[in-house]
Formats: C-alpha cells, structure tokens, sequence
C-alpha cells in the first residue's frame, strides 16, 4: 500500500469517527437541554457549562499535543511527528474558535459582562493567539525542514501554558469558576450533571481524534504531492 | 423558586458551536475529497 492509499485510509477512518461524535454530540444536545435539570441560581445559561467545558478540554488537549509532537519532532525529527502536530494545532484551533465565543455567552448573564483581563481568560487567549500564529508561520514558509523546525519550537513553547492556563484559577484571583471535575477530591456535581458533563467530555475527545485522523491525512496528502512536485517521487 | 430567564445565551452557544464543528468538519471534509478524486 502506497503512502497516499495509506493517507486515504485513514481519512475514511476519521470521517467515521467524526461522522460518530457528531451524532454524540446531537445526543449531548438533546439530553443536556431537555432531560438534564435547570440550575437554580444560574438559569439555562449554566447549560453552557455542558458544551464549553468539553471543547475547551478538547481544545488543550490539542493543544498539548501538539507540544508534545513537536518535541518529539525535535528530538527524533520523523516528519510524521511534525505533520501530526500541525493537524493537531488545526483542529485545536477551530475548537478554540468554539471555546472562546460559548465562554462569553456564559459569562454575560452570570457575570455581567461577555469578557475580563483576569488570568485564565487572558492566558487561554493568549494560547489561542499562539496556535493562530503557528499555522501562520506554517503557511508562510515553504521549505519543509525550516517549517518543521521553526514550527515545533513555536509548538514546544505553547505546551507550558497548557498547565499554566489548568493552575491559573488556583494561583490568580479569578473571575473563571474553579475545575468541577478534574480536582483532588473529585467531581462535585449532581449525578445528572456530570453525567451529561462527561458523555459530552467523551464525545468531545472523539471528535477531537475523528478529526485529527482527518487533518493528518490531508497534511500527508499534501506532503506526498509537494514530494511529487519536487520530482523525488517518493511513496 | 424561580430562576434568571437567560435561555437565549444558552441557544446562541449552542448554535455556534455546533455550526462552528460543523462547518470545520464539513470543510475538512472535502478538502480531503479534492485528493482522493485525483
């Protein structure tokens, strides 16, 4: 099996698994607005909780990925590594969109206001911003060493804010709610919160992946093509 | 007791992120497409 039959194998896969959260994520939906309980004090707006939480655990699970496949990149510089990385930095990106626009929808009825410069907020942007200049830089250079390299280092530099932006509702006073369920004494929801809580964390992960495979596909595509294109015909 | 009536955040939330995995989804899709008809 050639690279490209290989690349296009795993990319049916990824539909299959993107095609599987989507219908989860219809799922979350259905049970998170109509068969889990409005919170008291919150309103319908703290179901905002159900679908933002888990992309935002999605987006810096990405995100932390993505560090981690470019340090491997660095050290045993296979290309695989850095073109799995970069798709991981894509989809970690299009989820951020997701992350920082349901935030502020939450924040405006419960805090009066859609954003604040408080340190989980800003640090998360700030990741955000990273991951934007990333692909930036990816499209700006053509050669594929430079672009691997410049872009792993860019990579292994937003790693350490991953667990810094965890930490921030811990060290900094902060407007952001502390973690409900990754905390030393466990979750504090009701069971049918978490419940819908974690079947959409889930889901979530699955998209993440389904759409990795899906990404890292079209990047080996395109590397195979550039390959042909330079007349090294490799496959 | 009642509750604070903010339903139409939670619409608008839940609207943009489905549209925003969908229309990703939905993209990467057929950018995948354009190789495999080649």
């Amino acid at each position: 099996m050639t690279r490209r039959e290989r690349a296009l194998q795993t990319a049916r896969r990824g539909g299959l698994v993107t095609v599987i959260a989507l219908v989860g994520l219809a799922v979350v939906y259905v049970r998170a607005i109509a068969f889990t309980p409005i919170e008291r004090t919150q309103g319908p707006a703290q179901k905002i909780f159900y679908v933002h939480a888990p992309i935002a655990w999605a987006t810096m699970l990405a995100f932390a990925v993505t560090g981690l496949l470019s340090l491997l990149y660095l050290t045993m510089r296979d290309r695989k590594f850095d073109l799995m990385a970069a798709a991981s930095a894509e989809v970690g990106t299009a989820l951020g969109i997701a992350m920082l626009t349901t935030g502020p929808l939450w924040a405006k009825p419960i805090w009066g206001t859609f954003w604040t410069w408080d340190a989980r907020l800003t640090s998360t942007l700030f990741t955000f911003l990273l991951f934007v200049g990333y692909l930036v830089l990816r499209g700006a250079l053509s050669d594929f060493e430079v672009r691997a390299r410049f872009s792993a280092v860019l990579g292994v530099m937003a790693l350490v804010l991953v667990p810094f932006i965890h930490v921030t509702v811990y060290w900094f006073r902060t407007l952001h709610p502390d973690p409900v369920v990754m905390k030393p004494e466990g979750p504090s929801l009701p069971a049918v919160m978490l419940t819908t809580l974690l079947t959409s964390l889930i889901v979530c992960t699955v998209l993440y992946i389904g759409l990795v495979m899906q990404r890292y596909a079209l990047a080996v595509l395109e590397d195979v093509r550039e390959e042909e294109e330079a007349g090294d015909g490799i496959s | 007791m009642g509750y604070p009536e903010n339903s139409g955040y939670m619409v608008a939330a839940y609207t943009i992120a489905a549209v925003v995995v969908l229309v990703y989804s939905v993209t990467l899709y057929f950018r995948v497409r354009r190789y495999r008809d080649r």
